[in-house]
Formats: C-alpha cells, sequence, structure tokens
C-alpha cells in the first residue's frame, strides 16, 4: 500500500527489492551491452582515473568507466535526499547497497572495495587493515593486522577488540534482526552463543582471538576460501563496547572515519561533518573532499528527482534510479540526458515456478511456461530498457565473474516467447488444453504486479489461466511466496521474486536462492522453488574451493543446471536510470556499489 | 391538478421532483451509468479491446520511456481515451469496466449501513433508557474510529482466501462489509432522532392509548414517516460510498489487480503524473457519478422535504 | 452556574476515556485476531520482524520480546500500563526508561513511537489548521452570499461550483493541482519538504499552501451549502421579521441575528471535520507526501508494525473525542437548554 508513490523502495543487498527493468530488442544488441562492459573491464584495471585531468566529458554513460569532474578541490556540502528511512545506520545491521557505500564515510572496516570507476572497484583492498587477510589450515583460520593510530571521533584509537565485539555483537539478530548473516554462519562460534548482550562474559576465542591490540583472527568452522569478502562488511567497523547502545546505537554511532555525526533526527535528517581524530596517514583510500554531507529522509521521490535535475539538490541516496515520470523526460531531453548515467546491477528480477505445486511437478509443464512468457514484456513491466534492465536467459548477471552466456529456452526472434514450443511442452506434460494456477506479487510494487500481468497475458493464449494474488511485501516471503506449506495449500505456482548479489561473486548471489538447505520450513527464504541435491553438492565444492579462478569457473555449470529444471523464469538483469550529480566533483559509478561512488565525491 | 387534497405525500414529492431539471439530469445520468456497467461487455466488445488485454506495439518500449506513442496518451479513433503506459490497455474499456465495481460496492455497502442503521436507530429511539444509552455509545465508539485507517487495515490483513472466497468475490465482498459496516451509525443518528420525534407525535400517543403493540406501532405507524429521510440519506451515502470505494482503490487494499477500478486507476497514474490523460479519465469517472448521484439527492431531498429548499 | 458546569465536563471527561478504552482494545483484538483466524502463530507473527537470516531461536526470543506468546488480554494490559505509568524497554546492550505516555516501541526500527508521534502532530495540526480556516472564511462567505442573493446567477454559479467541490476526490484534485502547479508551473513546493513554523514560517506556508488550497476546496463546498441552507432557515424565523420591523440596519440583521442562528450546526460540524482530520487526513497527506499522522498510519499498516498502528488510533480517536467534548462545552455555553439536561 506504502508505495503507491514511489515506484521502488531501495535496492537491498541480497534481498529483493523493485526496481526497473530495460529491454533490449535482439540477442545483437544484448551482447554489445556485454562487450561494453568487458571493455569497460579492460579499462579500469590499470589507470587511476581519479587523478588524471580533464577526466570524463559530460555525456550518457560517461561516468560508467571513468571520473567525470576530477578535482581534489575541498571543502563545501553535499546534499543528499532519500525518498524513504535509512534501513539503519548501525553498521552492524545495515544490509542495503547504498547504506554500504555510505558507511564508509563514518566508519572503517578491516577491507573494503577500491573506491576506483568500472570493473577496478570489484577489487577488495585494505581499509583499517594493514593489507588482505592471511589464511591459514586450508581457509579456516584468517588473520589481519590492524594500522596503528585509527582513532574514534574521541580520541581513543581503534585497536582489535573493537573489531571483535563489533563483529561478535552483530551476530545477536534478536538485536539486529536485519543485517547480514554470515558470520554466525561462519565463525566457529560456541554452542548456543547469543551475543554479547545475551550471553554475557561467554569465551569467544574459538571465533575471533585478538592475541594483540593490533591482531584479530577469525577462526571458521570451514574453510571459506572468500573470507576477504566477509571482512569488507560493515559489520566488521570498530564499535567501542563502553559507547555501545544496541538497538539505540544507530543514534548514537561513533564514527572511525573522517565524517562524524551531526544533528541526526531518526527518520527525517542527519549531517555528516568532519571528524577531526581522522587522519589521512592512516587512510590511503578516502579522500575527505567536502566540510559536509546533508542527508534529507522521507522526500517525495518525483521531488528528489526534479530537485536533482535542477541542481538544488545533488544526488538521490538511495541509488535505485529515477522514477517512472522522469524516465520520459530524462531520455528524451539531449541535455538530461547526457546528465545521466544507465548503471548495470548485479541483481537479476525472475520468477519462481513451484514444482510443489501440480501440475509444476512435471517439467515438461515448467517449460511450457518457459517458452510461453513474452520476455519482451517482462522487461517493459520492469520498466523498459533503461530503467528496468536487459532480457535475461541466466541467474547470473553479466556483472557477476564466472557468468557464462547461454539460453536454453529461446523465445523468438523478437523475444516473445515461443508459442509452439509452450504448447508441444504442454502436451507433453499431459495438459495439451493448458490449466489454471496461481501467480503471487508483492502488491505494493507496481513493476511485479506489471509483471504478473505480463505473465496472466501472455500464458492466456496457450491456454494457461492464471489467477494474480498480491500480498505485502513485508510478508511476502515470510508468510506467502516464501513459506512452502502456504505455496502448496494456495497453489502458487509462479511467484514474482529477485536476487541482488550482497558482492559481485558467485557465492554472494548464488548461495541464497539456489541452494535448497536455506528452504525454512516456517517460511523467510527467498528460494521458494529450487531443490535440486545435485546443485547443493556442486556449491559445496565450489565454496571450499580456495583458488579464485578454479572457484570462478564453478558457478556457471550450478546456474546451466538450475536452468535445466526450468525452475527459475529469469526476467532481465536490472539496469537503473541514474542522474549525475552537476555540482560535484570525482564523479564516476562503483561497480561494486552500481551508483555512484559515496567516498571520493567533492563539489565543485 | 385540482384535486389536490386526493394526493399522497409520494405522488406530490414525484411532482417536485419532476418539476427539478438538474435532478432529473442526474437521475439520467444515474441510469446510463448502471446501463452501462450492466452491459459492460457489450460494450467492450464493441469496442474491441478487453480491460485487461495488453497492446504493448502502442507502447515506446524502445526509447524506453514506456509512454504511449503519438499525442495525448495515445488517443486515436481506436482508443478514445488512449492507452495506459507501459502495457498498453485501452483506457475506454477500463473506465467502462471501473463503473462495475464502483456501482455494485457503492449500492450494497449503502443498503448493509441503512439496513443495520434504520433498524439500530429505531431501536435506540423508540425503546429508550438503557437500550437507548447502549446503542448511542456504541454510536459513539464507531464515529471515534479513525474509520480510513481502520479501513485500510482490516482491508490488508484479511488473506485472500477467506470464508469460503477468494479473489475478487471476496474482495468485493470484504469491501462491501468494511464500507458499509462502518458508515451505519450516521444513518442510525438520523433514524433516532426522527424516530424519537415521532414517538412524541399525537398517532403514535393514539396508536398506543387504543392498545396497539409495540411491533405493531413500528411497522405501521413509525416505518411509513420513516421511508422518506432513509430514502434521501441512502441517495446521498451512495456518493460517500463510492468515494470511499475509490480511496480504498487508490490506497491499494481495493480489488486486486487486473481488475479496473477507478481508485486503482488513479493510483496507477500518480507515478505517472506527466502523462495527465492517464489520471483524468478515472478521476472524471469518478466525479460524474458522485455529481449525478448528489445532484438527484438534493432534488430529492428538496421534493420531500420542501423547506430544506 | 458554574458547578453544573464543572459535572457535565467531568463527567464527559470519564465518558471519553471510556471511549479511548474501548477504541484501543478494538483495535488491538483486530490486529491479534485477525492474523490468527488466518492461521498465524506467535512465530511466523514474529518472522515478520526478524529479517531473513533469522535461526528458529531468535524467532522465539523476538516472539518472547514482543510478547506475542502472552494471552491478548495480557498483553494488551502491558500495552495500556506503558500509556499510563511508562515502561521498561530493553534495547539489547541496556534498558531504557520509557516514560508514559509509553506508546511502545516499533516493531521494525525499534524507536519508541510517541516521540515519533510528537514529531508528526505538528505536520496534520498546521495542515488541518491552515485548510480549517481557508474553508470556513470561505464557505460561510459564499454561503451567507448565496443565501441573501438567492436564485441570483451568482447563488447558482456558487452552488454548482459548490456541488462539485463535494463530488471531487481529493486524491483526484490533489494529483492534478500537484502535477500542473507543482511540477509543471513549479508554483508552490510539492511535498515531503514540511518545516515547522517555528523553523521558517513562510517555508511552512509553502510546502503546505496547495493542501491547503485543495483540502479547503472540498471542504468549503460543504460548508457553503450547509450555510445557505442553514442561513435560509433562520431568515425566515420570527425574531428576523421582528428585527427587521424595529428598523435595525440590514447588516445587523444578517450577521447578528440570521448569522448566528445558521452558525449552531456548522460549529457542530466543523467540529467533527477538525477532529476528523486531526485523526489522520491519510489521503491528503499520502497525495501530497506530507510526513503526518495519516501517512504514519498508513506506513505502519503496510509494515505490520502494531505499536504504531495502536498509537496513532490512539492519538486519531483522542483528537475526534476531544473535538467532540469541545463542541458540546460550547454548546453548553451558547445554548442553556442542554446544560438543564
Amino acid at each position: 500500500m506504502s508505495s503507491t508513490f514511489t515506484t521502488s523502495g531501495s535496492d537491498k543487498k541480497g534481498c529483493t527489492t523493485t526496481m526497473s527493468i530495460k529491454r533490449l530488442r535482439t540477442v545483437a544488441a544484448l551482447s554489445a551491452v556485454v562487450a561494453l562492459a568487458l571493455s569497460a573491464c579492460g579499462g579500469g584495471g590499470g589507470n587511476d582515473n581519479g587523478t588524471a585531468a580533464g577526466g570524463a566529458k559530460n555525456e550518457f554513460n560517461a561516468g560508467l568507466a571513468a571520473v567525470v569532474n576530477p578535482s581534489d578541490k575541498k571543502g563545501g556540502t553535499i546534499k543528499m535526499g532519500h525518498s524513504d528511512t535509512w534501513d539503519s545506520l548501525d553498521p552492524g545491521e545495515t544490509y542495503y547497497g547504498y547504506a554500504w557505500n555510505f558507511a564508509r564515510l563514518y566508519g572503517r572496516s578491516l577491507l573494503m572495495f577500491k573506491p576506483a570507476p568500472g570493473k577496478a572497484a570489484n577489487e577488495v583492498v585494505p581499509d583499517l587493515a594493514e593489507g588482505l587477510g592471511v589464511p591459514t589450515d586450508g581457509g579456516k583460520t584468517w588473520t589481519y593486522k590492524i594500522r596503528k593510530g585509527v582513532k574514534f571521533d574521541d580520541g581513543t584509537e581503534v585497536k582489535a577488540k573493537d573489531v571483535k565485539y563489533a563483529v561478535l555483537r552483530s551476530t545477536d539478530k534478536e538485536t539486529f534482526p536485519n543485517g547480514p548473516a554470515y558470520f554466525e554462519a561462519f565463525l566457529n562460534l560456541p554452542a548456543g552463543y547469543k551475543g554479547p548482550y545475551k550471553s554475557k562474559g561467554v569465551n569467544t576465542d574459538s571465533a575471533i582471538s585478538t592475541p594483540d591490540d593490533y591482531t584479530i583472527v577469525f577462526h571458521l568452522k570451514n574453510g571459506f576460501g572468500g573470507f576477504d569478502y566477509l571482512a569488507q562488511l560493515p559489520q566488521t567497523m570498530p564499535v567501542p563496547e563502553a559507547k555501545d547502545t544496541g538497538a539505540r546505537y544507530r543514534n548514537t554511532i561513533v564514527s572511525s572515519g573522517p565524517y562524524k555525526f551531526a544533528n541526526l533526527q531518526p527518520d527525517k535528517s542527519f549531517e555528516l561533518v568532519r571528524n577531526d581524530k581522522w587522519d589521512q596517514a592512516t587512510d590511503p583510500n578516502r579522500k575527505a573532499l567536502p566540510d559536509k554531507y546533508q542527508v534529507s529522509l522521507k522526500v517525495n521521490a518525483d521531488d528528489i528527482d526534479n530537485r536533482v535535475i535542477s541542481g538544488d539538490l545533488d544526488i538521490d541516496v538511495s541509488g535505485t534510479g529515477v522514477q517512472p515520470a522522469s524516465l520520459s523526460k530524462v531520455l528524451t531531453d539531449p541535455a538530461l540526458k547526457a546528465q545521466a548515467d544507465n548503471a548495470s546491477l548485479a541483481r537479476l528480477w525472475y520468477t519462481s515456478i513451484n514444482p510443489t505445486v501440480p501440475p509444476f511437478n512435471n517439467i515438461e509443464c515448467r517449460k511450457a511456461i518457459q517458452y510461453g512468457m513474452n520476455k519482451a514484456s517482462y522487461q517493459t513491466a520492469y520498466g523498459g530498457p533503461f530503467s528496468g534492465g536487459d532480457l535475461a536467459t541466466t541467474l547470473m548477471p553479466p556483472l557477476v565473474p564466472g557468468y557464462e552466456k547461454f539460453d536454453l529456452y529461446p523465445a523468438g526472434p523478437d523475444s516473445k516467447g515461443d508459442q509452439a514450443k509452450a504448447k508441444e511442452a504442454l502436451t507433453a506434460c499431459g495438459q495439451p488444453n493448458g490449466f489454471t494456477t496461481n501467480m503471487a506479487y508483492r502488491s505494493d510494487r507496481p513493476r511485479e504486479k506489471a509483471t504478473a500481468e505480463a505473465f496472466q497475458q501472455a500464458l492466456k493464449p496457450i491456454g494457461i489461466n492464471l489467477t494474480l494474488k498480491g500480498y505485502p511485501s513485508g510478508d511476502y516471503f515470510s508468510q506467502y511466496a516464501g513459506n512452502p506449506p502456504f505455496v502448496v495449500a494456495n497453489k502458487i505456482g509462479l511467484a514474482t521474486n529477485g536476487w541482488g548479489a550482497d558482492w559481485n561473486d558467485g557465492f554472494g548471489f548464488l548461495s541464497q536462492i539456489v541452494d535448497s538447505r536455506v528452504i525454512r520450513p516456517t517460511g523467510g527464504s527467498s528460494n521458494t522453488s529450487v531443490r535440486i541435491p545435485d546443485v547443493d553438492k556442486m556449491l559445496d565444492a565450489a565454496i571450499a574451493e580456495t583458488d579464485t579462478a578454479k572457484r570462478e569457473k564453478l558457478w556457471a555449470p550450478i546456474d546451466k543446471r538450475v536452468m535445466e529444471e526450468a525452475v527459475i523464469y529469469p526476467g532481465v538483469y536490472a539496469k537503473s536510470l541514474l542522474l549525475r550529480p552537476k555540482n560535484l566533483s570525482n564523479v564516476f559509478i562503483s561497480e561494486a556499489f552500481n551508483m555512484y561512488d559515496y567516498l571520493s565525491l567533492g563539489v565543485k | 391538478m385540482r384535486k389536490i387534497e386526493g394526493r399522497s405525500l409520494g405522488q406530490i414529492a414525484w411532482m417536485r421532483l419532476k418539476r427539478d431539471k438538474v435532478a432529473i439530469v442526474g437521475f439520467v445520468v444515474i441510469v446510463l451509468l448502471i446501463l452501462m456497467a450492466i452491459l459492460a461487455p457489450l460494450i467492450v466488445k464493441a469496442i474491441g479491446h478487453p480491460p485487461n488485454e495488453f497492446n504493448q506495439d502502442l507502447i515506446d518500449t524502445q526509447g524506453g520511456t514506456l509512454a504511449p506513442l503519438g499525442r495525448f496518451g495515445g488517443m486515436s479513433w481506436d482508443h478514445p481515451f488512449g492507452v495506459e503506459p507501459v502495457n498498453g490497455r485501452d483506457l475506454m474499456s477500463r473506465v467502462i469496466y471501473g463503473s462495475r465495481i464502483s456501482l455494485l460496492i457503492a449500492f450494497f455497502a449503502t443498503l448493509l449501513s441503512v439496513t443495520i442503521g434504520t433498524v439500530m436507530g429505531i431501536v435506540s429511539g423508540f425503546f429508550g433508557g438503557w437500550v437507548d444509552a447502549l446503542i448511542s455509545r456504541l454510536m459513539d465508539v464507531f464515529l471515534a474510529f479513525p474509520l480510513l485507517v481502520f479501513a485500510i487495515a482490516l482491508a490488508g490483513v484479511i488473506p485472500d482466501d477467506a470464508f469460503g472466497l477468494q479473489g475478487d468475490s471476496l474482495r468485493i465482498v470484504l469491501l462491501i462489509f468494511i464500507i458499509g459496516f462502518f458508515n451505519w451509525p450516521y444513518i442510525g443518528r438520523i433514524v433516532r432522532g426522527q424516530t424519537i420525534s415521532l414517538r412524541e407525535r399525537e398517532f403514535v400517543d393514539a396508536a398506543r392509548s387504543l392498545g396497539a403493540r409495540r411491533p405493531y406501532i413500528l411497522f405501521t405507524e413509525l416505518l411509513p414517516n420513516l421511508v422518506a429521510p432513509i430514502l434521501v440519506y441512502s441517495t446521498l451515502l451512495i456518493p460517500t460510498n463510492i468515494l470511499f470505494e475509490a480511496a480504498l482503490s487508490f490506497l491499494g487494499v481495493g480489488v486486486r489487480a487486473p481488475t479496473a477500478t477507478w481508485g486503482g486507476m488513479l493510483s496507477d497514474a500518480v507515478t505517472f503524473y506527466t502523462m495527465p490523460h492517464f489520471m483524468l479519465w478515472p478521476g472524471l469517472a469518478i466525479f460524474i457519478t458522485v455529481l449525478a448521484f448528489n445532484l438527484f439527492g438534493d432534488g430529492l431531498r428538496d421534493a420531500l422535504d420542501p423547506r430544506s429548499r | 452556574m458554574p458547578d453544573t458546569v464543572i459535572t457535565y465536563i467531568i463527567r464527559r471527561l470519564v465518558a471519553a476515556i471510556g471511549l479511548l478504552v474501548i477504541v484501543s482494545a478494538v483495535t488491538f483484538s483486530i490486529f491479534y485476531l485477525v492474523p490468527r483466524w488466518a492461521g498465524a502463530t506467535p512465530e511466523t507473527l514474529a518472522t515478520r520482524y526478524v529479517g531473513r537470516a533469522a535461526t528458529e531461536d531468535t524467532v522465539k526470543l523476538t516472539a518472547e520480546r514482543l510478547g506475542l506468546y502472552d494471552p491478548i488480554a495480557v498483553q494488551y494490559w502491558n500495552w495500556a500500563k506503558g500509556v499510563v505509568v511508562g515502561a521498561e524497554y530493553d534495547y539489547g546492550a541496556g534498558v531504557e526508561r520509557c516514560p508514559a505516555p509509553c506508546l511502545g516501541y516499533s516493531f521494525i526500527t525499534k524507536q519508541p513511537v510517541w516521540p515519533e508521534l510528537l514529531d508528526r502532530i505538528p505536520v496534520t495540526l498546521s495542515l488541518a489548521a491552515g485548510a480549517s480556516v481557508l474553508w470556513l472564511a470561505l464557505g460561510v462567505a459564499i454561503g451567507v452570499l448565496s443565501a441573501l442573493r438567492r436564485g441570483s446567477i451568482f447563488d447558482r454559479a456558487a452552488m454548482t461550483v459548490a456541488l462539485a467541490g463535494v463530488s471531487l476526490p481529493i486524491f483526484f484534485t490533489g494529483l492534478i493541482s500537484l502535477a500542473f502547479f507543482s511540477y509543471q508551473l513549479g508554483w508552490t513546493v510539492p511535498g515531503g519538504t514540511f518545516v515547522k513554523i517555528t523553523d521558517n514560517p513562510i517555508k511552512w506556508a509553502q510546502a503546505l499552501t496547495l493542501p491547503w488550497i485543495t483540502l479547503a476546496f472540498l471542504f468549503s463546498a460543504q460548508y457553503a451549502r450547509l450555510t445557505r441552507a442553514g442561513m435560509l432557515e433562520t431568515m425566515n424565523e420570527d425574531f428576523i421579521r421582528t428585527a427587521r420591523a424595529k428598523g435595525l440596519p440590514e447588516r445587523t440583521v444578517v450577521v447578528q441575528h440570521g448569522l448566528r442562528g445558521a452558525l449552531t450546526p456548522i460549529v457542530t460540524i466543523f467540529g467533527l471535520d477538525v477532529g476528523l482530520l486531526l485523526g489522520g487526513a491519510v489521503l491528503t497527506e499520502k497525495t501530497f507526501s506530507l510526513p503526518g499522522l495519516g501517512k504514519y498510519a498508513v506506513d505502519g499498516i503496510v509494515a505490520n508494525d502494531l505499536p504504531k498502528i495502536l498509537g496513532v488510533t490512539l492519538v486519531a480517536a483522542v483528537f475526534i473525542v476531544l473535538a467532540n467534548l469541545i463542541v458540546d462545552l460550547l454548546y453548553a455555553v451558547v445554548d442553556p437548554r442542554v446544560r438543564a439536561k
């Protein structure tokens, strides 16, 4: 109900949110985009555009691979707007891409994604730590050395115990329900450990030990080659135990970065001002150009667009792209279009086909959906080729390393579906005249509603009649589409869904949506339809692989295996149309966050 | 027209009403709207564009704006009201179909309110004492509820399958219940007031003194005298309920997609405020319908109670 | 007779408190009972508030912390106790005192509800205050003029516009005027940018101009019709004829005698309307994205955030009951007959 006005919420990491979708007309055009992304990859590797003279020209997509308006000028105020509330400013609980991007201004995690344009942003570099993690014991133990002389905004020095405490408190999911849950899954915590508030005084050295003030060692249950990705999570930003206020800490954060909070009014607005205890000498990544950041929350989304266009506001901090009304304005006005970037996201909008609901227990009936759906209308429903995304035929988006292009169910030359093949599949399934089933969608997301309507229209000609069922997004996975008994009892054959990688990596993208072991009988999981024993085994093998290059080769076969079972209908690889801030310097899209890099911005 | 004395109150009212041109116009529009709602499938068949049919070939998908191609929201002979952005559904047939939901829900919700309100009002006014006190307090409670907030909440928590119904039929029944059930105290208060004043009048006293029993008095003496105010307020409650239904649909708790409702269409149009044609047609449909009922209701009131003129 | 007035006020206040208890209890029951009819258990309810990665343990702990295992009467009692005497809240790293009136903590954001409501009341209050002044002045003026020039072109035109006005839904006029005045012409600032009057009166008025006008248009139409009808009735009464016969100037007759009589029902309805509006101008706030009580309620409903919904319902009911009380008191002061009863 709430989002009748703004099309989308924010782009939650991992979790699924409404955004838009873009469509490409031909396969040729699709490969052209892939080629573009690849060249961006080649171009971003070696050069550091940040200091290059001139920088990119102000034109459409200029900010994708290069820095626009490079400058080292200090001072000024950056004004940001958000159409919703911040998910949580607490580094232990925040779980949105924009919030992670922004948190680096007031907190220093052990590692971070490199603040650089294009593909270079996918590189993990040391932040609070002196270097990347040192794995021993087959990836079961990871050691980090912490920089000396890093200070909190109250002047006390950051020690290893502050990082340890920060990670431990974040495992208390009763206090911080919405944060990522990787640490409690991987760390060798004592049985029944419930975080430092509830399990006071419990010795946790089996999970995290701090041999001295500047060394922190993580002990895992099993080997995990990608632990450095966890060390870049905001959950490793230090929290001084003496100043921790639990669920209230989001309003009383102690900063370890170049900025600290001022005038914080929950759900309304806050400011970041310079933290004079921050020392540039300890920090190779941050330039800290502006004097101040002003963030207003709960601003009308269309109003944000208009104010960014006029220059009154610098940036839509949620980074989800312009509203539908601004879409035609921006795309039809050459001057405005030159002021926009069309970013690709490591996010897939898809539809689950539930094999637990007859007749989808028969693979041929699932294939009928794969062939029968009009992929072009999926793209239009999600917002078209610019604010929606590119036509998808795989689970993994091209941005995820290890992505391989394949198409098991070609949708015909104009991407409108292959009705002949769909009818064949229906006959093979024993339902030559079609059947009736239900489709779930999140009723407060206009784009999912349009998608469900598109399915209904596209499948009608082959005799598959859909009844649409809208559910509130707050309960969508816990009570409805992600609740296995509910799905069976209410015959939810199809359900709109979506997933974005927590970081650009096969594990980060696939594990939560194709591993059958994440399905919970009481509901709550995004995976509703994939229960393939093969896939679980393949995932385990890939996770244990510590060689990055070898590991990346293991993801595409998993992707293919899931598509063979036809339990997921891939819709579009998400894209968003972002308005480039007019009055700011050092503007570029970070591929790690798929939006402007908030760490590098300055005022012209 | 000489035999004035031979006419009943109803006949007099009818005479007055006939002379009220504006009210008659309202009445004619109402009849046309009802016909349109009943015949919607036939009309739309004649237009040739089912309300849920996608016409994405009329949408600018290549340029990415997803706006209807052509000027004025894609208006043409084929699509006189234009088409929706994104999926290109025909606006005219959606507006026509929207009338069905609007009128259906408004009529039955009104019926429900009037039934509950009349019974409660009569009981309260006629029996007085603790019955009256109880019912009056109950009305106070209902009137103290933030109605719309409450309706949204209730419509939001009811699952998709309940009470042996599902889909549109469940939503329609639910909306009728919510709108009707929460509106009865308004009519209840009016009926109560009328009943109290009638109770004290001579003819009821007369009946009572003649030994008439209570139910007899209720049905033969009171009810006929309550018909006029109930009729007037029912006519005036219908437009209120149309607006209420539209508001609920606008807030996203009405009938589910893809069924067309006026409020739902307006809600869809919000994100496309740069394309005013999209909000214009459903908005106009609500306006004309509500206005017609208000005009007729006003005329009816004037006819039945000339003092209010 | 101040004694009777005081006992009257006390009696009404007691009744009002009883009313609030009933309203909150009913709201509580509905949000407690309806999901349970639909098959929800304390655990499935708690799943809403624990994020995706929660273990069974976390779900149980959360259900416990939110008190979802308790019987409904106990849950309601705890909530009501918080409102009257305050409560204690465990925020993880310690316990916090939540002073009365403690309306609980949001299930989602864990922020206390009362300060959030306090923050939003000025928005709704500003909206209602500005709009009601406008519509009262406009509506009564048009109504009086129409009544005095009954049958004239002005009367007919005004009444036609008034009828059109009551037939327009606010979310239609609001949207059209937003699209036109704010986005197209840029005359007014679109919503979402509410500024407190104490911070910057000019910006405050700017942000609210369009909602005021839209809302006032809708209501003044109603008031014009009511005033006109009331005026027509009173102007035919004997005391007006007497006043005229005494040779009083027409202006005095109209304003001091005619209008006064016609205003009594207007005051009643005005009180109720303002009360209702304060209780949640849901549609107006939604249409203009004003961060007021109505929008807060809708947000709470969407997120299944029971403490928010309860808080807003209670505050809304308080406004409605207060408005009723004030109207009745005004009556008692103006009209001695009421007092005598």
